[in-house]
This record gives structure tokens, C-alpha cells and sequence, in this order.
């Protein structure tokens, strides 16, 4: 009897297409993703300081979570309780209704799928428009994802690009690049009409009450600070102890997702937007959502709450690659959906995608925080019920057999003797009887031997003369000094931003204004966004760019009236702001929103210019928050990373720079 | 040293000559190898199937036949794995049984893994004057962390050459091959490519089950390449399973 699964499998093996983007996407992504695990210094201690912070996490999750509901509050965040799907739905269409909204801009969450949002919010008269550019497309054709980080996976250019002409009313080429910048023009209406911004968590940081949150696109920027209204949603699971515990994890997390070292954003979101704050979200709130989570503690399954959904396990598996998404039936596919699905949705229902599986264990070689998958898929297996009685009947007769040595010989007389009725070639079957005909619909079948093993032994020539063991030393390597990685910082941070696309010029502090000046020229650029005089530097630049260019410092009203003011912002060629501080490892720098730092000159304008200081560079986060980095997340409403210009790769993973975020990215390096 | 060979079910119905192959390295390797008469299966295919109760009778039945305290060397890194690994698991409950299932771990070796870790041989092979694809098994390979030690053997053969394919499985996985034969075909459909595209004359492996998925692929294909268990390579016997 053919499962759910193996039906949509075999749909999925005949479309040649979708084959085609599966390999795509196995190969691509595997490859990056090992190439770039290497290159850490310490990559298996970090995985399993992971796998350990994940363990200690969810073993004390009621302890985590009343410390992470605490500090929300404390920061004027709203938390809310979500038992299952239904309160979820409710709670946020309250809140939407509250606030009278008609339009919510979302960007990915998996969760919001789990539990059905947006048919809740239609059904409510809301619409919910997703901005990843993938989410947004299988929205268009009323689809669920394929994949959990790329949702359009399964989708040529061609096919994308008739969806938008169809759905959108205007011709769209299949070109990336043109359906990337059709969707950019039409969400761009959306993040500014948008009365709420909805988003998932990917990590909420128990001990600060900080939620974070790590895209490509630049569009869950947008969600989290351009809506006055802030709802954040989270599996209860998805917790870190400490700022350094989600610093491992942001090493590991992009990495494992797409081979790249960090996202190009990560926000960390601490509260709402606060009285020296010129722009954010006025009102955030949070909804925990266990539904079927908070039952997995304590039993053979628990581990799976241990998952940080990166998908690696999904790009990783040989039969995800054949079988694609669709064929799991559930929003969490691949592996680790075979685990969770049954876990969190019911035995019955999904059980069977355990059985999908060769238990080879890419899987687990793939996983960041070491989840034992194919142990947890033998536990699902052992709960799940066989749904062939005939297949169940054989395995039992065969483990009656195999108890007793003389039985098992007999049957192994009884089945050579029968082989020998069936066709073979060369001493190998070509057609088995029964379900295992299935066997021989594509491979021969070596025929039972006539003689097997235990009646051979005492033919054996056991008269081979014996060698002595020779021992050699063991291989001795000596590991290479460790390099002092400080030195060299400001050279990796420069050669890092530069691989992401990014341009970096360095000069002295006296010619910063003339290299900015020039460089606008050299753009074209008449307009420009930009953080106030917060300092000296930008005193200075201010006060000369003013005389040359129409300089906007922004700052949006509290509650109604953002949209036009909004696109007029978007006017902006340029937007120029300072930085917190940089890291070496990935090309990243580090703005705030504390004391009138606005969020819009790096999020609008498709140049952005930043303004970084030598001495703020640290290798990496860690190195950061040792210095005390923390201090700067606390005091803000919300702390970005940006590490290169935005980008998506979502349309047949071709890479395409510039989505919702900036274009360009160029460091001002001040020595 | 004596050793007791565990020859798993799938060698001892199907495909005798990997066993006896295995017998003669071990006797080359200067160990006295003996076969316990009273083995059957190890119950892995139960347990992979959903069954834990089967294959705690089967484990059970395997520890009270391999209670003789010499190593227990498995021709197999799939069988083995089941014995390191899933053993102690499955009678993790069993006040009586878990230290046995625990010391049977201890002392249950893949045969490549024997050879070169415990009698640090590496040069017992016949000459076998081929272009070796060696196929590196998912539970040789993850579950125990072998891989070099295969090669090591494969590469003292005088006379022929070895490449390591790339490690993906071959959509055997027991039932799964069955059970879900269409996807097990296009796993085995990429195996056979590979094979094809590396040249190999001879793919050889650990794991009697997997190679028996892709020597019956090959042979369906009308290919001349065949499959050998790394102790038929080792031995000089004739390519091909049986």
C-alpha cells in the first residue's frame, strides 16, 4: 500500500523540472555549507557547544522562559500565551483588529504556516502579504513552501514570472532581476501602508528579553521598524540563554542555512521604539506558542525542540532531493519534518513520513546542534502503525525465524529451493514474487545460496600461513601556531565586506568629508538620508553635504502618517549613517538606533554609506560582547548587523543583489 | 587471537563467499577466527522497520551466542553499527542484559576496522590488478566513523588503484528498498552514474546489503562493472558478489 508520501514522491520523480531545481539546490547548498563550516578555526568544538547550549535550553525550558517573559515585559514588549493554533490565530487577530488594520506585512515565519495565519487574518477581512521574495511568490499561486528557507524551490524563472503577469496584471520576462525588481516596487507599498509588521523569532535571548531575527532580503528589517505595530511570533522552543550563547549560534545557523558566514541582516529588537528614537515600531508584542511543543518534554522525542531551522538536514538528504517539499505533506519537511510532523501533529496522520528515510545519517552529519534524527525516526517508526498487515506479517514470521538457529537454517533451505523456480540471469533473479516484485522491478536479485555460510565451514582452507603484525608509528602532525587574528582585522574586514559585494574605501580621518563628497559625485546622487550630528564626524559632514546636496535627516510620526512621508524618504539615492561597531570575521557592521540614530538611511536609499572606525573592529561578535557590547544592545530599542549589500538567491538560487535593503554597501574606513 | 566472526544474515544466505573471504584475511592476519553456530540476525531489520520488540529477542539471542569474551569482527559496518549503537539502547531497560549488550559494543569490530586498528595489518591483499571505486557505506561511514581504514587495505593491492567515491547513499536502507522502491531507484540511478562517471572496473565495499542494491542495478543496466565485499578484493576473488 503506497503512503501519502511515496504517492507525491513519484509525482515529484516524473517532473524532470523539479528534479533539475532539487539537484540545484542539494548541490549548491551542500557544498557551500561544508566549505564554509571549514573555514571556522574550531568548527567541531563550536557545533558542540551548540548542540550542549540547545540540550541545556530546552532541558530547563520552563526556567528560560519564565526569564525571557519577565525580561519582555520589563522592556515593554507584550507577552502573549498560545496553547495551540486556535489562540495563536486569535491573538493576533485581536490585535490586528484592535488597531483596525486592514493590511499586515509579514515576512517569513514557518510558524504562522504551522498554525494557518493567514487564512485566519482573510477570513478576519485582513490581508497579510508576505515579502520574502519566495513566500511571496507561492502566496501569489496559493501554494505552501517547498522548502523551509526557500520557499520557491520547486519554481523556475519562467514559471515565476508568469505568475506575476498573471497575478499582478502587467508582462514580466522571465529574468530575475526584473521579477526581483516588479516585487521590490510592489511590497515597497506594502511595508509602507502596512498598520502592522509581522514577523517569526529565530532566536528569543532569555536572560535580555531580546528577540532576533536574521534575513537576507533586508524586508524583516522593514516589518520590524516601518509598521507602527510590532507582532512577533515564536515556538516556545526557540530560546537562547545568553547574548554569547546566540552569538555560537549565529556562527552556525547561516552557515548551515546557506553557506553564507552571516545574513546580511540580523536585528536584535529589545523593545519599542523609545523617546530619543526617531523611527520603530511604537508597539511590539510577542506570542509564545507551544501547540504540541511543551509535550515533547521529558520523552524519546524531545530533542527534536532542539532544531534552530536551518535546513541543512533538508539539503543534506538524498531522498528530500528526490521527493521534494511537497511530498511530506506538513510545513516542516525533509528529516527533521519526519521527526516533528508526527511529533507535534500526530502519529497517525504523519507517522509514515518516518519511513522515508534510509536512516544514512546525512542528516545528523549535517545538523549544527548534532539532533539525532535517525535514532528519533526508529522511535517514530516503533510508534507508528504498519500500514501494509501483509508486510508486518512477513517481518514477524522472520523475526519468529530468527530466534531459533535450526528454524532459520530451515528457512534458508526452503528459500533456496524456491528461488531456484524463478527466472535469473548470470545466478542473479530478475522477477520476485509479492511485494518484493518491487525489488525487481529495477535490480536483479541474487539468488539464495544453495550452500549458505555455516554449512560451508568445514571445506574452509584454513591452512593460510599467518603473518605478524607489524606496527607502525603513528602519523604525527603538528597543528599550525594559532595566528594572531588581531592584527590583521581591519584587512579581514575590508577583504569580507568586499566578497559580499560590499566596496570599502580607508583613508584618514581629515579626508573623510572630500572621499564622501567625491563619492556621491561619482553616483550621481542629489539626495541623501542621514543620522543627525550624533557625531563629531558627522557634524563635520553634515554641515558640507548640506551646502551640495538636499539632505534629509528622517523621522516618522508617532501612529498614523508614515506612508507619505515614507515614499518621499524613498526618494533618497544615498543613505549615510555612522557605526556601533564592526566585525572582521564577516564584513559586518553594527548600527543602533540609541539617541536619534534612524534606521531608515540604511534600509531605504539603494546606496548606503557607513561610516566605520578602525578601533571598532573586533574579529567577531564574541570578541564584542566581551568588550562589552551588550551594554549597546541593551540601550537601544534594537541593534542591526549588516554585512553587504541585500540579496536573495530564492528564483533557481541565482544570486540577486539589491531586494528590499540596499543595492550597494560602501564602508568609510577611518584609520 | 581468537575471533568470532559475525557473518550477518544477509552474507549467510546470499552471499556466502564474502564470509569465507573474510575467514581467509583473518586467518592471514594471524587470528584464529571461529563461527558461534547458533547466530542468525542481529534484528536491525526489525528495528529499522518499527519494531523494537523483534529485534530486542533478536539482540538477545546475538549476545547469548557471541558470549565468549574473544572479539566479535562483522563483516558488515551496517550490522555493526546496530550492535554499537543500538544495542545498549534497545535493553537500555533490561536490568540483566544492558552490561552484556554494553561489553558486546566494547568488543564488536568492523572487519576493516579490526585489521587496522586492533592487528595494525594493512598489506594482506592479493593482487587485483583493477580500477577500485570504493563505496563508502552511511553506517561505516557516520555511524562509526570508518573510512580511512578501508582504504588503507584497498590501497597496499599490488598491481590496482583505488578511488574513493563520493559518499551518498544508495537508497538501499532495508524496507525502504521496498517500500519505497521508486525513490530507492533514483538513488541507486545516482550511485550507478557515479560509479560510471569515476571508471571504476570493480566497485568494492563494507556492506554486503548495499552492494547487493547496486550490483543488482548494474547487472539490470546491462553493465560489466561488478561489486565486491572489500574481503573478496582482498582475497582475489573473481569480481562480483557471488
Amino acid at each position: 500500500m503506497n503512503s501519502p508520501f511515496l504517492i507525491e514522491a513519484r509525482k515529484a520523480i516524473e517532473n524532470l523540472q523539479l528534479q533539475e531545481l532539487l539537484d540545484k539546490n542539494a548541490d549548491t547548498r551542500e557544498q557551500r555549507r561544508v566549505s564554509s563550516l571549514r573555514q571556522l578555526p574550531d568548527e567541531a568544538k563550536l557545533r558542540r557547544r551548540a548542540k550542549t547550549i540547545r540540550r541545556e535550553t530546552i532541558s530547563n525550558l520552563a526556567d528560560h522562559l519564565e526569564k525571557f517573559t519577565a525580561r519582555l515585559s520589563e522592556n515593554g514588549i507584550r507577552v502573549h500565551r498560545a496553547s495551540d493554533a486556535e489562540q495563536a490565530r486569535r491573538i493576533v487577530v485581536e490585535i490586528a483588529k484592535q488597531h483596525g488594520a486592514k493590511l499586515v506585512a509579514k515576512s517569513k515565519s514557518m510558524l504562522t504556516e504551522e498554525i494557518g495565519l493567514n487564512e485566519a487574518l482573510a477570513s478576519a477581512g485582513i490581508r497579510a502579504v508576505e515579502t520574502d521574495l519566495g513566500e511571496y511568490i507561492v502566496q501569489l499561486r496559493g501554494e505552501p513552501p517547498a522548502h523551509i528557507l526557500t520557499p520557491a524551490l520547486h519554481l523556475t524563472k519562467e514559471q515565476v514570472a508568469e505568475t506575476l503577469s498573471d497575478k499582478l496584471g502587467e508582462e514580466i520576462p522571465p529574468d530575475v532581476a526584473e521579477i526581483n525588481r516588479t516585487a521590490r516596487g510592489r511590497l515597497r507599498e506594502v511595508f509602507f501602508n502596512a498598520q502592522i509588521g509581522l514577523t517569526g523569532v529565530n532566536f528569543g535571548v532569555a536572560e535580555t528579553g531580546t528577540l532576533c531575527l536574521v534575513t537576507n532580503e533586508g524586508n524583516g528589517r522593514m516589518v520590524t521598524c516601518l509598521p507602527p505595530v510590532h507582532i512577533a511570533i515564536m515556538g516556545i522552543e526557540r530560546l537562547v540563554p545568553t547574548m554569547e550563547d546566540l552569538a555560537v549560534m549565529l556562527r552556525l545557523l547561516p552557515r548551515s542555512a546557506t553557506g553564507q558566514k552571516i545574513t546580511n541582516y540580523v536585528s536584535l529588537i529589545n523593545s519599542p521604539r523609545r523617546d530619543t528614537e526617531p523611527d520603530g515600531a511604537e508597539e511590539r508584542h510577542v506570542i509564545l506558542v507551544d501547540n504540541g511543543r511543551g509535550a515533547l518534554l521529558g520523552t524519546s522525542l524531545e530533542e527534536s525542540l532542539d532544531c534552530i531551522r536551518c535546513g541543512a538536514c533538508l539539503n543534506a538528504c538524498p531522498v528530500f532531493r528526490e521527493a521534494g517539499g511537497h511530498s511530506y505533506g506538513s510545513v516542516y519537511s525533509g528529516p527533521i519534518g519526519s521527526v516533528l510532523s508526527p511529533a507535534l501533529f500526530g502519529m497517525s496522520e504523519y507517522g509514515h513520513l518516518a519511513k522515508a528515510s534510509t536512516l544514512c545519517g546525512a542528516c545528523l552529519d549535517a545538523c549544527p546542534v548534532g539532533i539525532d534524527i535517525p535514532s528519533m525516526l526508529l522511535r517514530v517508526r516503533a510508534a507508528t502503525p504498519s500500514i501494509d498487515p501483509y508486510v508486518e506479517r512477513g517481518l514477524k514470521t522472520y523475526a519468529w525465524l530468527a530466534r531459533a538457529p535450526g528454524r532459520f537454517r530451515l528457512a534458508q533451505r526452503l528459500a533456496a529451493l524456491a528461488t531456484r523456480f524463478l527466472p535469473t540471469r548470470a545466478g542473479w533473479i530478475t522477477s520476485l514474487p509479492g511485494p518484493m516484485a518491487e525489488w525487481t522491478s529495477f535490480r536483479d536479485f541474487p539468488a539464495f545460496a544453495a550452500r549458505p555460510l555455516r554449512t560451508r565451514l568445514h571445506n574452509m582452507r584454513l591452512d593460510v600461513q599467518p603473518r605478524s603484525p607489524e606496527i607502525e608509528p603513528p602519523d604525527e602532525t603538528h597543528p599550525l601556531p594559532e595566528t594572531d587574528r588581531d592584527d590583521s582585522k581591519v584587512d579581514d574586514f575590508v577583504l569580507e565586506l568586499e566578497e559580499l559585494g560590499g566596496e570599502v574605501i580607508r583613508c584618514s580621518e581629515n579626508e573623510v568629508v572630500d572621499r564622501v563628497v567625491g563619492k556621491l559625485y561619482v553616483l550621481g546622487a542629489s539626495r541623501v538620508l542621514a543620522w543627525g550630528p550624533v557625531e563629531p564626524i558627522l557634524f563635520t559632514l553634515l554641515q558640507r553635504l548640506e551646502e551640495e546636496f538636499h539632505v534629509t535627516l528622517p523621522e516618522l510620526p508617532v501612529g498614523a502618517g508614515r506612508a507619505e512621508l515614507l515614499a518621499e524618504y524613498d526618494q533618497a539615492e544615498v543613505g549615510i549613517t555612522g557605526s556601533l561597531a564592526a566585525f572582521a570575521e564577516t564584513g559586518t557592521v553594527v548600527l543602533s538606533t540609541a539617541s536619534r540614530r534612524s534606521l531608515l538611511p540604511s534600509m531605504l536609499p539603494a546606496v548606503h554609506l557607513v561610516i566605520v572606525r578602525e578601533k571598532d573592529i573586533y574579529p567577531n561578535m564574541e570578541a564584542w560582547l566581551e568588550a562589552g557590547g551588550a551594554h549597546y544592545v541593551a540601550n537601544s530599542s534594537s541593534v542591526t548587523f549588516i554585512s553587504g549589500p541585500s540579496r536573495t538567491a530564492d528564483i533557481e538560487m541565482s544570486l540577486t543583489i539589491g531586494v528590499h535593503g540596499p543595492s550597494q554597501v560602501i564602508a568609510v574606513v577611518i584609520e | 587471537m581468537r575471533v568470532q566472526l559475525l557473518a550477518t544474515c544477509i552474507v549467510d544466505s546470499l552471499f556466502p563467499e564474502v564470509g569465507e573471504a573474510a575467514i581467509e584475511l583473518l586467518v592471514s592476519a594471524g587470528a584464529r577466527p571461529v563461527f558461534p553456530a547458533r547466530q542468525t540476525c542481529c534484528g536491525q531489520p526489525l528495528l529499522n522497520a518499527g519494531f523494537p520488540a523483534e529485534a530486542r529477542a533478536l539482540a538477545l539471542h546475538t549476545i547469548d551466542t557471541f558470549s565468549d569474551e574473544a572479539p566479535v569482527v562483522v563483516p558488515s559496518g551496517s550490522c555493526t553499527e546496530m550492535i554499537r549503537h543500538r544495542y545498549p539502547e534497545l535493553l537500555a531497560n533490561d536490568s540483566r542484559a544492558r552490561g552484556q549488550a554494553r561489553a558486546l559494543a566494547e568488543r564488536t569490530y568492523e572487519l576493516s576496522e579490526f585489521l587496522i586498528d586492533q592487528l595494525k595489518i594493512a598489506d594482506l591483499a592479493a593482487p587485483q590488478p583493477r580500477f577500485i571505486g570504493y563505496f563508502p557505506s552511511c553506517h561505516l561511514l557516520r555511524g562509526l566513523g570508518v573510512d580511512r581504514q578501508p582504504l588503507e587495505l584497498l590501497e597496499a593491492i599490488p598491481g590496482g588503484s583505488v578511488k574513493r567515491l563520493e559518499p551518498e547513499c544508495c537508497g538501499f536502507g532495508g524496507l525502504f528498498s521496498v517500500d519505497h522502491a521508486p525513490v530507492s531507484e533514483e538513488m541507486l540511478r545516482r550511485t550507478i552514474r557515479q560509479i560510471k562517471e569515476t571508471g571504476a572496473e570493480l566497485v568494492v565495499g563494507c556492506d554486503a546489503s548495499c552492494l547487493m542494491q547496486i550490483e543488482g542495478g548494474l547487472r539490470r543496466a546491462g553493465s560489466s562493472v561488478r561489486c565486491s565485499h572489500l574481503s573478496q578484493a582482498l582475497t582475489g576473488q573473481e569480481p562480483g558478489l557471488r
